[in-house]
């Protein structure tokens, strides 16, 4: 009796620590983007970001539907697809990268920790190494993973026409939001 | 004199008809594609099983078309819905339009939802891929609940 008591909690022990340590996801993960120019404020947001974190490795992916960011107006959704990201030659956007600093990372721990993230950021089938700060809040077995950064247009080989040049800047604020859940299998 | 007059009179029309025409080209909203005629109306199995079959061509069919989907909700939060069928790989991700957000406000997961936006793609990762663990993943955005079933009225 003893013996089979002991192999219950010993298999309830093992099942909760591969949870803290295995993988995280989501499919409605958000990411929107924000170019403040003198004439126009432009807003894309994507409501459709596949997602996932390996807590083991600190390992984790992102990837977009370029054709999945909404817009208001027409003439930017437009203007955003043919022009600027040309979303039918590279329909995808894609995150690929590693939480550096993991080991702080207590995954099994309710808290608020600050994850130190590098990788590579493909848009417009350009790659580039990005870094960033962002924030992963543990609470009851899910992750809201969190974080803002800039990126250049003109490093993703995105240009601008000059006819619009004083309206679109170069700069471009990311702002990622992805509530991250258990991986079950 | 008078001549001259005309000329310029038609052109200073042309010029406020052009910017007219410009302005509005500009502020245009995106439709609400959630309320136009759908291009291709089907089930989350058909869909799935049409990306199963042969991704090219499904993609082909599908890309950029206004799409009215229905089937089980799996989960969703405040901006979007993921639909499929239970046990399978296949999701069916559904991104809300921010005018249509009220409408998923009662929502559950195990109703039947019909929902209707524009495609925006398909994948499915494979190898050591991190997202392979994830399946395929069919995306709508843009969309808006069209009709729903709660799981006590199906039970019925």
């Amino acid at each position: 009796m003893l013996k089979r008591n002991l192999i219950v909690i010993l298999a309830l022990l093992l099942t909760s620590v591969s949870f803290a340590q295995g993988k995280y996801y989501t499919k409605t993960g958000k990411i929107s983007f924000y170019s403040k120019a003198p004439l126009e404020e432009i807003e894309g947001k994507n409501k459709t970001v596949t997602a996932v974190l390996d807590s083991k490795s600190g390992a984790m992916q992102f990837a977009v539907e370029m054709k999945g960011f909404e817009f208001q107006k027409q003439l930017m959704q437009q203007h955003f697809n043919e022009n600027y990201v040309e979303s039918d030659k590279y329909p995808k956007g894609e995150f690929k990268g590693a939480i550096v600093n993991n080991s702080e990372i207590n995954y099994s721990k309710d808290g608020t920790y600050t994850a130190k993230v590098k990788g590579k950021l493909t848009i417009h089938g350009v790659t580039k190494d990005v870094e960033s700060t962002g924030t992963l809040k543990i609470n009851g077995g899910k992750i809201d993973a969190a974080s803002t950064f800039n990126v250049l247009m003109s490093d993703y080989n995105i240009k601008i026409p000059a006819i619009v040049k004083d309206k679109v800047s170069n700069n471009i604020k990311i702002t990622v939001d992805c509530d991250l859940e258990p991986l079950k299998g | 004199m008078k001549r001259t007059v005309t000329i310029l009179l038609i052109v200073l029309i042309l010029i406020v008809i052009g910017a007219l025409i410009g302005y509005r080209m500009y502020t245009n909203k995106v439709p609400n594609y959630a309320d136009q005629t759908p291009d291709l109306t089907v089930s989350t199995t058909e869909l799935a099983d049409a990306f199963n079959k042969d991704t090219a061509i499904a993609s082909k069919r599908f890309m950029d078309k206004i799409v009215r989907v229905t089937g089980l909700v799996k989960s969703l939060d405040s901006s979007a819905v993921v639909l499929g069928d239970e046990g399978s790989l296949s999701d069916i991700v559904v991104g809300l339009d921010d005018r249509n957000l009220k409408g998923i406000q009662h929502l559950k997961a195990g109703d039947t939802a019909m929902l209707q936006g524009k495609f925006s793609g398909y994948s499915k990762a494979s190898g050591d891929d991190l997202l392979a663990s994830l399946g395929a993943t069919i995306k709508i955005d843009y969309a808006g609940l069209k009709d729903r079933k709660t799981l006590t009225t199906i039970k019925k």
